[in-house]
């Protein structure tokens, strides 16, 4: 496993005046963080140099737990507004999980990878609501990816930000970073940051733009084990939920069936309430208070992971 | 052995007790399940909080009296494994009071309804809390009386239907924790069934509390009053509490409320005042000489 954060870029993004096709670059975030900022200074950067430019994004998705996403194409022609799964030259990507995410993107071996490794851990990476859940958000380690990608950057540009003073600035940044992938005059990068961003922030943008182009050139610790994303632990213990129902008590009221919160209780052709679906079941007792009968009683225990209780296993088994 | 191990010993007790879970079948006389509430019924309920409110205070079963008069209500009291009075309508707070004078180590609890509380009995309910003698009253309000087929109670809303109220009730009900509250009870609370946890919290509350405390749990009378006025299956009529529920840290209703009444629920009143056997004994103390009142 690579011992830095980098890789060096074997070469820079192609120039424009040796390559037909477009250059393509890939920007994405979590909404809030300047992914359509950083896409606007690309563009304008690759009019400047008289260049086509098309660009189509998805935004607005970000109060939703969604991603946003911009595509950038420019050079002598450009006919679609967007990049193809593997022909991106640069995915810059804003937040971890969603630079990793749309890695596949990138064109195999020679592609530049850009990513913050600021984590920002969405509601819907858990969607399971039982008490020891793992969440989906990505487990990859930074050395992880680093080691995947032959020119892959991952530098901490929120937290850089964070001592410029202003945790807004990461994006610019990044921007630093990826001007020393580009081939576009550094002065001209420099001019249509200050065109773009609010002139109040114009001093902090500047000096986040040359942290990012410094970045490149530092030596950087190996992240191999970086904390913040190993991987979770294996939880060691589990819950275990297992639903007691007397039957002969159940006057089939109906409550538990339509106030479980999972629905998974139903009654059944004797009007007997019944745990259909027990694997949704949580634990929650919901079922448990509001029996005014007394006919569910909700057991949960902790058992070591791996193991099956005797008496589910024989329940397998009958 | 040493006093360290000892402590260790207790400690440990006291953690295994605490690790001890609520089941409700611990508290409750086997034998004479299933109950006899109609499907839905919230008493049920009120019931498993009450039970549950006594585990979590750890109170024996021999140190418990529960004390009920007549009513679907007053019923539950057989149903619990403790030392239980199933007395005569409307009457459960003067046999409540008998019981606590003279065995003020027990802890005792009331369970009573609406029509055996405030109709019959309203006048020991009142008496009761002026004393503020330590008994935690528990009244289950359906707004009907339910045992005796569906009659108006005192607290059945505007409009309703009862079979005494074939035209719909015409006489305001009573605010029976603004009564409790003005004859001087001190500690008033209220909670709807739908709300178990803050049910039974309420109710530890009551329990701990020195003096004369009064609490009101909304209950549904599902196969009646239910009926009756169409309020709908069971889970819609529990469901429907919370659109009954006037929340009191910003006094609006959540919702238009389903029922004619809006509650506050909580904690209404928590007053300190001198506890009524406490007071009479000083009191005997003071003019009988010591020697003279009995241990
Ligand atoms: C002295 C006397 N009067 C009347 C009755 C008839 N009676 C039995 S229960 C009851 C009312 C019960 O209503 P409530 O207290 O609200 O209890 P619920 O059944 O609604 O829980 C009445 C009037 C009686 N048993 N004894
Ligand atoms: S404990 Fe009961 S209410 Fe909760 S999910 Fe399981 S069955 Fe449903
Ligand atoms: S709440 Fe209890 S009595 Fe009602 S249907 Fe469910 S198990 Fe049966
Ligand atoms: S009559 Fe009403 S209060 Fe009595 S058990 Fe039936 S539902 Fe409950
Ligand atoms: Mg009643």
């Amino acid at each position: 496993m690579s011992s830095a954060t980098t890789a060096k870029p074997k070469k820079t993004v192609q120039k424009q005046t040796a390559v037909k096709g477009p250059t393509n670059v890939l920007i994405v975030g979590v909404g809030g963080q300047g992914v359509i900022m950083v896409s606007k200074i690309l563009a304008r950067l690759s009019q400047l140099q008289g260049l086509q430019v098309k660009q189509s994004e998805v935004h607005g998705m970000a109060k939703r737990g969604g991603s946003v996403f911009s595509h950038i194409r420019f050079g002598e022609e450009v006919w679609s507004p967007t990049i193809p799964m593997g022909e991106a030259d640069v995915v810059l990507g804003l937040e971890w999980a969603e630079g990793l995410r749309w890695l596949r993107y990138l064109k195999p071996g020679v592609g530049t990878f850009i990513s913050d490794t600021k984590r920002i851990v969405p509601p819907f990476s858990c969607r399971d609501r039982r008490h020891d859940a793992r969440h989906g958000y990505a487990h990859h380690t930074i050395a992880e990816i680093v080691a995947q990608v032959p020119s892959a950057y991952a530098p901490d540009a929120t937290g850089m930000a964070t001592e410029l003073g202003n945790e807004r600035v990461a994006n610019t940044i990044l921007l630093g970073l990826l001007s020393t992938v580009m081939d576009f005059p550094v002065e001209s990068w420099r001019e249509v940051l200050a065109e773009f961003v609010p002139p109040k922030t114009l001093d902090t943008n500047l000096k986040a733009f040359e942290a990012g182009r410094a970045w490149t050139k530092q030596d950087h610790k190996p992240l191999v084990d970086d904390a913040a994303t190993q991987a979770a632990p294996e939880p060691l213990l589990k819950r275990e939920v297992k639903l007691e129902i007397t039957e002969s008590w159940c006057k089939s009221c109906d409550i538990c069936v339509k106030m479980c919160p999972e629905r998974c209780l139903a009654l059944n052709d004797h009007q007997i309430v019944e745990l259909v679906k027990p694997e949704a079941c949580t634990g929650c007792r919901v079922c448990e208070w509001l029996c005014p009968d007394f006919a569910i009683a909700v057991h949960v225990s902790t058992v070591p992971i791996n193991t099956i209780s005797a008496e589910a296993a024989g329940e397998v088994q009958a | 052995m040493s006093k360290l191990a000892l402590n260790l010993k207790s400690l440990q007790k006291a953690g295994e007790k605490s690790d001890h879970k609520f089941e409700i079948r611990d508290y409750l006389r086997l034998d004479l399940f299933p109950h006899f509430l109609c499907p839905g019924c919230g008493h049920g309920i009120a019931l498993r909080a009450l039970l549950w409110a006594i585990h979590d205070l750890d109170i024996e079963l021999d140190q418990l009296a529960v004390v009920s008069g007549i009513g679907c209500s007053g019923r539950l009291s057989a149903y619990i494994d403790a030392n239980t009075f199933h007395t005569t309508h409307g009457r459960p707070i003067a046999f409540a009071t008998g019981l606590k004078l003279a065995r003020p180590d027990l802890h005792v609890v009331v369970i009573t309804g609406d029509g055996d509380c405030l109709a019959i009995g309203g006048n020991h309910l009142i008496h009761a809390a002026r004393r503020n003698l330590d008994i935690t009253c528990i009244m289950l309000n359906n707004e009907v009386y339910g045992m005796t087929g569906g009659q108006v109670s005192p607290t059945t809303s505007l409009d309703r239907y009862t079979t005494t109220t074939p035209l719909g009730n015409q006489e305001p009900g009573f605010d029976a924790c603004a009564l409790a509250k003005g004859a001087g009870a001190t500690f008033v609370g209220r909670e709807v069934t739908l709300q178990t946890t803050a049910l039974k919290n309420l109710m530890q509350e009551g329990l701990s509390h020195d003096g004369f405390s009064f609490i009101e749990v909304i209950s549904d009378c599902t196969e009646i009053y239910g009926r009756k006025n169409e309020l709908g299956s069971s889970p819609e009529m529990v469901l429907s509490q919370k659109r009954s529920i006037l929340p009191k840290f910003d006094g609006t209703a959540v919702d238009k409320p389903f029922r004619a009444g809006n509650w506050d629920t909580g904690v209404l009143v928590r007053e300190d005042r001198p506890e009524y056997y406490k007071a009479y004994r000083k009191h005997c103390h003071k003019v009988l000489g010591t020697a003279a009142v009995k241990k």
